[in-house]
Order: C-alpha cells, then structure tokens, then sequence
C-alpha cells in the first residue's frame, strides 16, 4: 500500500511539472511579456531596466521557472499587482470561506443524493424511479448559477427569510449565524452536487443488485434491508468513489460559480477579481492552489478506493 | 458497420418516437432557427430607450425590458446566437483536436501515447472553468478568447474516447486487412477506424455542446466571457440578478431559455446513447446468429 502511494505520488509529479510550467509561463503569453505585466505598458526605460534587473527576467526561461518553482513551493507567489500583499496571504484569507462552503455543500448532496439514489435503485422503472431519475436530471441540467437566483427571489425577494448576499462567518464563532448565510449558496451548490451522486449512485446499485450474490443472500432469506443496505450498498460504493473524484473538477468549479452568485468571499471570488485587475501573480497563486488542492484530491479518492475495496492489490 | 444515411433517418425517428427526446428536439430547432433567422424577426436587442426601462413582461416586450429599455426577447433570440455559435465553434475545436489526438495515442500506443496522454492529463488538472478563465487571463477578453477556452476544454474528452475506440477497433480483422493491402497508418486510422468510431464521437458532440453552452454562460455570468454589448445568456443572468426586485422576470426567463436548451441537449444525448446501444446490442446478435 505504502509503495502504491509512493507510486501515485511519483506519477503525479511530470503532470504538476507541466501544469505549473504552463501557470508561470502564463505571463509571458501575455501581450507585451512579463514587463509589461509588472511594472504597465507605458513604464519609462529605466523603470522597465529596474524591474529586469529586480525579477532577474535577462536570465534564461527555465532557471526563472526553477526560481519561482522553489519560491512557489515555499508558498511564495509574490506580491499582489493591486493590493500590494503576499498573494498567499490573500489567498489565506479566503480559503476557510470556500472550504467551509464546500463542506456545507458536501452535507447537502450527501442527505439528498444517497436517499434519492437508494430510493429510485430499490425498484428501478417505478413511478418513483422515474419521479426521481427526473428531479436528479434537472438537478444536473439546471445551470448553478440560475438556480442560486431562483432561492434569492423566494427565500430573500419574497420571503425575506435569508439574506441574498452571504457574508463569511466561521461555523465555530456563531454556528447560527453561520447557517444564515450559508444555508442558500450550500443549497445552491448542494443540489447539484446530489444530482451527480443520486445519478451515479442509482447506476452502480442497479447493477450490483443483479450480481449473483444478491441472489443468493436472498435465498438464503437475509433481510431486504440488510441486503441492500450491507451487502449492495458496500460493492457499489466502489464505482460510485470513481465517479466522485472524477466529477470533484465541476464541484470546484460550481463553487466558483455559487461564490459568484451570492457574492461570498471565497478563494473563487479573488480569483475573478484577479482576472478582472489583471493580477497576474494573483491568478497564478489562486490556480496553483486548486491545481494542488485537486489532484490531491482525486489522489485521496485513489487511495480510499484502495482501502474500500480489499481485493484490489497493489504492487 | 458503417452507419449509412438510411440509418441516420432510422435513428431519427427512432429518437422522435420518445416523447421528451422529440420535444427536446422540437424546442432545440426553434432555438436554432430564432438564432439563425433573427434578423427576419421584428426583434431589435441594441435599441435603449430608459423611458422604458425595466418594464415587467407585455404584449410588446413579451419578455419585458432590462435596465437600459431594450427589449429582453429580441436579447434571448440574440443571445441564442451567440451560445450555439460558441457551442458550434468549441465542439468543432475540441474535435479537431481531440479525435487525432486520441487516434495517433490508441493507435501506436507507444511513446507517442504517453507523452500525449500526459499532455491531456495536463489539460484535465484543472477544473475546466477554471481552465477556461486561465486562458481567458492571458488572451484578455474575446468572444474569440472565450470560444477557444471551451474548445480546448473539451479537448480530453474527444481524445479519450477517440482513443478508447482505436484501440479496441485496431485488434479487429478489417483492420489487419486493410494493413495487408499496403494501408499506411495514417489510412487506417482516418479512413478505416475513424468512420467505425464516428457514433460515440457524435453522442460525445452533443453531450459537448451542452457542456459548451453552460460554460460559455457560466463565464459571461462571472463578467468574463463574450464582452457586451452582444448578448448572452449569461451576461444577461449577471445584470439581471441586480435587478432581482424591480424586475424579476429579467433574470428568469433568459435563465429558463437557458436551463431548457440544455436540458433538451442532455436528454437527447441520452437519448442518442440508449438507441446506439441497442443498435450495436442488435448488431452483435445479428452477426452471432
């Protein structure tokens, strides 16, 4: 196992070389090149020769790229073209937001996407199948974005039960407050989220339903409830772990989206400002930070399907 | 093998015999022909006239008006434009792409698929929204930069299952046939594979397409997509959402033009998926009986 991690690990390394190479090399894509991005287009020569000579951009690409490498690593981006602060340290300020919405929408898909998925396996074709196969449809299909607007019009327009816009409370300071303003972008983020689990979830029990084991469980008279909740349930969380890591990317992106919707201070929200502000070093910290965030991701998901599923043997 | 025209017409009706695959259609050929014949329409999206600004929905606004008077409607139909050029132009990218991409890896499966596969995997590292804002960052923002950044999003997707099918079509016996006549590589992967690949990259097209459009609306909600004044779906959702309490209706129906066209996309995706099943289902008994 340890050396499967090893493995993992070492497999991941030529893609996050390329990947990060591609983020530092972003800014000299960029029209007029680095020097344009730090100090504007209309810098006098000498300001230009002072920021060359600052950056130590006369020296070749790839020593530069080391360079920044190793700064980024120790969690140096540099400073901010707009506000003048370490980028990490805005990124610090932002990410407890995003991960607090993430968990929250994690919670929500969980409560709807399992009992909807359980729901609809146990008699596929029924009324209520096809009630449900439905709702998850429009969960998936229906853009986060509009939907986030649709709970702003009933909850906050009309109802004026929540606020529209979401602040970033910390859950431990002032849980109630915290669920106030996080209760609608969860939600928004949430029921799409539940769209995907309900649909694969469904997919996966069906098929581990007709294995020849369930038959003979069965047979031998187990209970139905144990059946599907040990036996079906176990086998097919396996493909289900699959489809999660794999469908974590529109997770990420759907809380950039939402953050956008209710205007909630997250690593999403900065991000867009970056681009807006143009702020290279910015964008370039905010995307190495999901970049890492994601692979390490899908690599948790690797090794929870190693540990969820004993007969897979890794050498 | 090979799906000729006959077959298309057979699949289309086929497809038209389920109720939500044919009104999906229905309503995708009425979005399509109001993007293309807009022109022909009495629909103007640019005039502004504030006197009518914000107008709930009527008999001459029938979607109403937004901030600065212009008519909402004649911005949907417009707007339709702007989604299924850029949902056009990305599925035509990331096929271009994609496709050779994954037939030059599945077909030698040597050095070159694990270099371009590594390439991919690159693509795939990060979220495509965000892939797309980070090329949006650098190109600055175009409805051109913007139909790029969903193109090459889609890119993994066409290569990974282009390369699927190459390799579980090169084994095959008309393949080494037509390598014994002299074929070359090239031949065999574009004229022999590629035609029997062609029904999972066409469900894959559409599937795209939807995907492409929610994108492209996605990042003009963020303010960085298609720059106004064009319209678009998204952009018109970002401006409405301001205006939740003057006028509600402004952020809602572009938002449910929206939400149906890629419903209607999805499902007929689906739809598509479930017949060439059973289509290669029949086959496969066919040829064994």
């Amino acid at each position: 196992m340890t050396s499967y991690v090893l493995r993992r690990l070492v497999q991941m390394l030529p893609v996050l070389f390329l990947a990060s190479f591609a983020v530092f090399a972003m800014i000299y894509a960029v029209p007029g090149g680095p020097v344009a991005v730090l100090v504007g287009e209309n810098a006098s020569k000498e300001e230009i020769a002072a920021a060359i000579a600052r950056h130590g951009l006369d020296r070749p690409l790839l020593i530069q790229y080391f360079d920044w490498l190793g700064n980024a690593l120790r969690g140096d981006f540099g400073l901010s073209l707009h506000s003048r602060q370490p980028v990490m340290a805005l990124i610090g300020e932002r990410l407890p937001a995003s991960l607090q919405l993430a968990v929250a929408a994690l919670v929500v898909a969980l409560l709807v996407g399992i009992p909807v998925a359980v729901a609809s396996a146990v008699r596929p074709n029924s009324w209520l199948d096809r009630l449900l196969s439905g709702w998850s449809a429009l969960a998936l299909g229906v853009p986060t974005f509009w939907l986030g607007i649709l709970l702003i019009l009933l909850f906050a327009v009309e109802l004026r039960w929540l606020p529209s816009a979401s602040r970033h409370v910390p859950f431990w300071e002032s849980p109630a407050e915290a669920m106030r303003s996080l209760i609608l972008p969860a939600l928004t983020l949430g029921i799409y989220v539940s769209g995907i689990f309900a649909r694969f979830l469904r997919a996966s029990l069906i098929g581990e339903a007709r294995q020849d084991y369930v038959r003979t469980a069965r047979a031998k008279g187990v209970p139905e409830r144990r059946i599907v909740g040990l036996h079906i349930m176990r086998n097919a969380l396996l493909p289900f772990v699959t489809i999660v890591g794999l469908m974590m990317a529109n997770f990420i992106g759907g809380t950039v989206v939402t953050e956008a919707v209710f205007t909630y201070p997250g690593l999403g929200r900065l991000i867009i400002q970056a681009i807006s502000t143009r702020d290279y070093p910015l964008i370039q910290g905010c995307i190495m930070v999901i970049l890492v965030a994601y692979m390490l991701i899908n690599l948790a998901v690797d090794l929870l399907y190693a540990w969820i599923d004993p007969r897979i043997e890794y050498r | 093998m090979r799906a000729g025209s006959g077959s298309i017409l057979q699949l289309l009706r086929r497809l038209c015999g389920r109720r939500s695959a044919a009104a999906s259609l229905a309503f995708l050929l009425l979005v399509a022909l109001a993007a293309v014949f807009a022109d022909w329409l009495p629909l103007d999206p640019l005039t502004q006239s504030l006197a009518d600004s914000l107008m709930p929905p009527s008999a001459a606004a029938w979607f109403g008006t937004d901030e600065l008077g212009r008519d909402i409607l004649a911005r949907v139909v417009y707007g339709a434009r702007t989604s299924l050029a850029t949902a056009f132009g990305a599925v035509v990218i990331a096929a271009a792409i994609g496709v050779p991409v994954g037939l030059v890896a599945g077909f030698f499966g040597d050095w070159r698929d694990s270099v371009l596969m590594r390439c991919i995997d690159v693509l795939l590292a990060l979220p495509n929204i965000l892939f797309a804002m980070a090329l949006i960052a650098v190109l600055g923002r175009s409805q051109a930069a913007a139909l790029v950044a969903v193109g090459i999003a889609g890119v993994p997707t066409f290569a990974r299952i282009a390369r699927a099918q190459v390799m579980a079509l090169r084994q095959l016996d008309f393949v080494a046939a037509t390598r014994s006549f002299g074929g070359s590589s090239g031949y065999i992967m574009f004229r022999t594979i590629l035609p029997n690949a062609m029904s999972p990259l066409v469900v894959q097209a559409i599937v795209l397409a939807s995907i492409a459009i929610l994108l492209e609306a996605a990042l003009a909600f963020l303010g960085v997509g298609v720059p106004p004044p064009t319209p678009s779906w998204g952009e018109m959702l970002r401006t409405g959402k301001s205006y939740l309490h003057e006028a509600p209706s402004y952020a809602v129906l572009p938002g449910l033009v929206l939400t149906l066209t890629i419903l209607s996309l999805d499902t007929i995706g689906r739809a598509l998926t479930a017949l060439l099943d059973n289509h290669d289902a029949d086959l496969a008994e066919r040829r064994g009986s």
